[in-house]
Parts: C-alpha cells; structure tokens; sequence
C-alpha cells in the first residue's frame, strides 16, 4: 500500500481535549467557551442512546449499527454521520442524494429502512419528548 | 456525550506510530477504524465479494489489500498522514480531511500553514502526497478565443507575480449552531484562515486566453479522487461569474506563505478566489472551463452552496428549485485573544484582539462589549494590507468587579450590515453563519 508507509496518523488535538473536558456546561469556569450553548441543542445530548459500540466506529449499540457503519464508512469517515443531528425529512434526502449524487450503490428497501431508522432514531434534530 | 468527545473516541494519539507493514496499526491509529478481532471476522465472513456486492464495485487497489481490512486501504489517500504538521487542530472528519482551528490558534496575522484549516471534498491526489508537478498543465477553454494549455513555468514566467494575503473560509464555517442541524462537516468558528498567496491573476490569464462576449461564468475542475473510489467520478467543479473572476485579487496560486503549495491545500496549483466560499477556490487545478451560462458542475446545484431564494423557517425542507447560490460572504469576526475562558484581574484593563473580514472587501469599523450586547465600545481597526485580507482590530476591556464576562465582537461591512449575535436565515445546508463571536472571561 503506496501511502501507507507515511501513514502516521491524523494528530489529534490538544483542543478536542480541552472540549471535552466541558461536561459541566451550566457550571463554567476556566477554559470555558460560551459558543458551546449556542450549539444546536441536540448536538450537546446524547438522548439517551445506548453506549458507542467500538467495532462499528463508536455508533450507538443498537439494531441497525453494523449496517449503518458498513455501508456509510465504506465511503466517508463514521464522524461524518456522528455529528450530524438531522430531521427525519432531511435524512431520508441525504439516502437520496447520497444514491443520485455521491454514487452511493443503491439498496434493498428492507436496508434502507434499517438503517434510516437507526439514523433517525440517534442522529435526529427531531423533539420527540 | 459532547460533540467533540465523539470526534475521537477518547483515544490520544499523540505517542502512536504506526508500523507500515502492519495494516492492523494502521487500524490503531484511525479513530474511526478501531480493529478488533471480531470486526476482522465480521468482514471475513462478509468477504470481499460481499463488499464489492454492498459498495458496487468502488474497491480500489483491492489487490493490496490483506484480507479483512478494506476500510484501511480505502483510507490511504485522505492525507491523514500529513497531519502531523498541523498545529492543536481539531478534526471534524478524517475521510474525507476535514479539520478547523481553534479560534486563539488563529492569532496570526499570515496564518501559517500549520493553523490553515483544511477543507476536503475528496481525497488527496496522488500527485500532491508525492509533491510531483511533473507535466502539470492547466488548461483554459470553453468561450475563448485562444484556448490555452499552460505549464506551471508558462504562468510563472508568462505573466505578473503577484503577492497577496486573502482570507479562505469554508461556506459551512458556523453550520454547528443552526438548530434544527444542517447536514455536512459541523465547523464550529474555525474553518478560515488569511495565508499569503502567490501566483498570477486569474483575470490575466482569463485575458490572454480572449474572453468571447458569451463568457459569463468559469468553471473549475482539479484532479482529486472522489471518496468512492471511483476515478471518473468529478469531485467538485464550482465557479464563479467572470465579473468576479476579473476581480484583481483573484488568483491562480502555486505558493501559499512563500513555501510551495502544500498537499493539502492543492498542490501544484490552486485558485483563490477571496469573498467567496472557499469551494470556489478549486484546489489541485488543472481546467478552467470557460462558460456561456452558470455553471453546472459538481455541488453547483441542488442544496450545496445554495441558499432558499426567500427566507425560511427553521427545518424547512426546501425544494430545489428554490435555492439560489450563495456567492458573496457576510461581514465576521474572530476573538482571537485571549482564549476564550482567560482569567483576568477585577478592574484591570485586557487586551482583546482578533480578525474582522467580509466578503465584500473591507470592514469598516469593528465593536466589543462585555455586558452581552447592551452597550458597545469601538475597537481600533488596523486597514487591511490589501483587499480581501483580514484586519486586526484591538480594544481593551475591564471587568468592574469580580464575575463572570463575555467578550462580544461585532463586526460592520461597508454597507452597515453587521454580524447578528444569533444565527442568521436558516438554510437546509447551514451556509452563512456570521453570528458574533464571544469569549468568556473569569474575573477575580
């Protein structure tokens, strides 16, 4: 594998760090960003999801995870569907623009049912409280 | 959960190696592609034609490949690798690169390369990893006269080298904040940066080639490989209208801080077109295709780069037919120090400093406040070193007692638009977002 002899590795980042040791958001103190409260709100929750499975890139372990990591990662890293939080409408475009556009292989109706339930179920901006 | 935490699993690389000859360190080292034997067996048992079944045909050097580690060797060319050189940068997305800067690392008046954020559509060209220009050509043609084919030394030598410091940000710099989320790489204020550019007038080469009186956009094309793996498959191909292409801050560079063109910012030859969304800047260049209408090449159309023609509500989905494409950027600015959540001294005076730009050229006068947004003091603003570069302004705040503060900062363009202290218009794709940007202080 040509490249991989100066694969070292993506550097990851004092900064990621510094964030994430902000769990205590209505509590600030030194290091604290105020942009993070004008996140989405759906981006700072976790809903409730079930914990990361790290055999599918840290997805939340549930029906659906092994699908979605296959066939999303195939292409693009699983941190591109990890920090989405997306409307159920919007994710069913991105199945469609992802086939038509990105030349995403088409998929059996009961996959893709599969795994947009999933997505919708832990990537979703939608308030379903 | 936080956002960030997710980005990279909590591991710390920062001591890994990984070992060439050991795709399984390779693994390791890929904070999406965690090996273990079970996954190993998962894709054992699915086989490579099972796959090839599920992706179409998009393997790509499958002979290479020891069995069972498909998503590794997909990995090869994103340039991860050349991360190392890049300064407490925060990845977004690793396949394809996709990485920001933290606001205080932005402090530069010249952002350096090791703070350049790297936006990437697609993976990095074999010919940028091996920094070989070898045969490079770029080619001008559609509505002109005299189609060109140019060598790199062709532009060096055929035209006026110009020098310029021009502000790059990503069209999705801010999408994080829009609520409901808008789909693509979450940049939070970090996706821009103001290198020194080198290179020729785009409007200069455009002339020599002859624009006929059809011309009305450009259309531009490079040589990066698409994530599929598909080879034919065009990445991105945006453009610009050739009023803006004339524009004499436009360039085609090959040098950016006075080093040759990096890997990851295009190598050989890339166009900057400063104001505009930085996919508009085509990286790895090889044609510009000259067009007798708005061009309509990869991520032109539907929703990418497009705005809704008339305001919509928040989550709207909106149709195709009524999105417009968003060219000029808004007015922003960066508190670049002191980092945000400094602690400072009741009464005393602190320097506050930072970067104001807009899409339209100058910023014409730049504002803080540290009582969220209830009074405003002026800051001083430094003129840009050219147009389309950012300006450093400066001001100085003090705390009256003991608290908590936010910095506000709130930058005005030559029209009176000022940046808003909330997100602005929603859009399905979160372009746009100039919303102010604060810092906290800690006074005691």
């Amino acid at each position: 594998m040509r490249a991989a002899a100066c694969l070292v590795l993506p550097v990851i980042f004092a900064s990621v760090t510094a964030v994430a040791a902000q769990e205590e958001p209505n509590r600030p103190s030194s290091g604290y960003d105020p942009m993070r409260r004008s996140l989405s709100p759906s981006l700072k929750e976790d809903g409730g999801a079930p914990p990361g499975n790290p055999d599918y890139g840290g997805l939340p372990d549930a029906a659906g995870a092994e699908e979605t990591y296959y066939l999303c990662s195939a292409c693009h890293s699983i941190t591109m569907v990890t920090q989405q939080r997306l409307s159920d409408d919007r994710w069913d475009y991105l199945w469609d623009w992802m086939v038509e556009k990105q030349g995403m292989p088409q998929q059996d109706a009961e996959t893709r049912e599969t795994i947009l339930d999933y997505l919708k179920t832990y990537f979703s901006s939608e308030d379903r409280g | 959960m936080t956002i960030r935490a997710n980005r990279n699993n909590g591991q710390d690389p920062a001591h890994a190696r990984t070992d060439p000859t050991d795709p399984a360190s390779i693994d390791r080292e890929l904070p999406d592609r965690i090996p273990d034997p079970d996954r190993r067996s998962v894709l054992k048992g699915a086989g490579l034609a099972a796959m090839g079944a599920a992706l179409g045909t998009a393997i790509p050097f499958h002979r290479n490949l020891p069995a069972g580690v498909i998503p590794v060797a997909l990995a090869q060319d994103t340039g991860a690798a050349l991360m190392k050189d890049k300064d407490g940068l925060t990845l977004l997305n690793e396949r394809p690169l996709n990485v920001e800067t933290p606001a205080h690392l932005l402090n530069d008046d010249i952002t350096p390369y090791s703070r350049m954020f790297i936006r990437s559509n697609g993976l990095i060209p074999q010919s940028a990893l091996d920094m070989d220009a070898t045969g490079w050509t770029l080619d001008v043609d559609g509505e002109v006269d005299n189609p060109l084919s140019l060598s790199l030394d062709d532009l060096k030598n055929g035209f006026e080298t110009v020098t310029l410091a021009l502000v790059l940000e990503c069209g999705g710099n801010g999408r994080a904040f829009f609520d409901p989320g808008a789909s693509g790489n979450q940049w939070t204020v970090g996706a821009v940066g103001c290198p020194e550019w080198t290179g020729v007038r785009l409007g200069d080469v455009l002339e020599k080639a002859g624009l006929k009186s059809s011309a009305v956009y450009t259309g531009h094309y490079g040589n990066d490989v698409d994530i599929s793996g598909d080879p034919d498959k065009v990445v991105i191909s945006r453009g610009v209208p050739i009023d803006k292409a004339m524009e004499p801050e436009c360039l085609i560079a090959w040098s950016m801080d006075g080093e040759e063109l990096p890997a990851l910012h295009g190598f050989p030859l890339r166009l900057v077109i400063p104001g505009y969304p930085g996919s508009a800047s085509q990286k790895f260049l090889t044609r510009i295709w000259v067009r007798d209408k708005v061009h309509d090449g990869a991520k032109m159309g539907g929703h990418s780069y497009r705005l809704p023609r008339n305001p919509v509500a928040p989550g709207t989905e909106v149709p195709e037919e009524d999105m417009e494409i968003l060219t000029i950027m808004p007015v922003k600015s960066l508190i670049t120090e002191p980092e945000t959540g400094a602690e400072v001294s009741a009464g005393q005076p602190v320097a506050i400093s930072g970067h104001a730009w807009a899409g339209n050229g100058d910023v014409q006068s730049m504002h803080v406040s540290l009582d969220f947004g209830q009074t405003w003091q002026e800051a001083e603003l430094d003129a840009p070193p050219n147009k389309y570069a950012w300006q450093r302004w400066r001001a100085e705040v003090t705390p009256p007692e003991a608290g908590y503060y936010e910095v506000w900062a709130r930058a005005t363009d030559r029209n009176g638009m000022m940046q808003p202290p909330v997100t602005p218009g929603w859009n399905p794709r979160g372009y746009g977002n100039n919303m102010m940007h604060r810092i906290a202080l800690f006074a005691s």
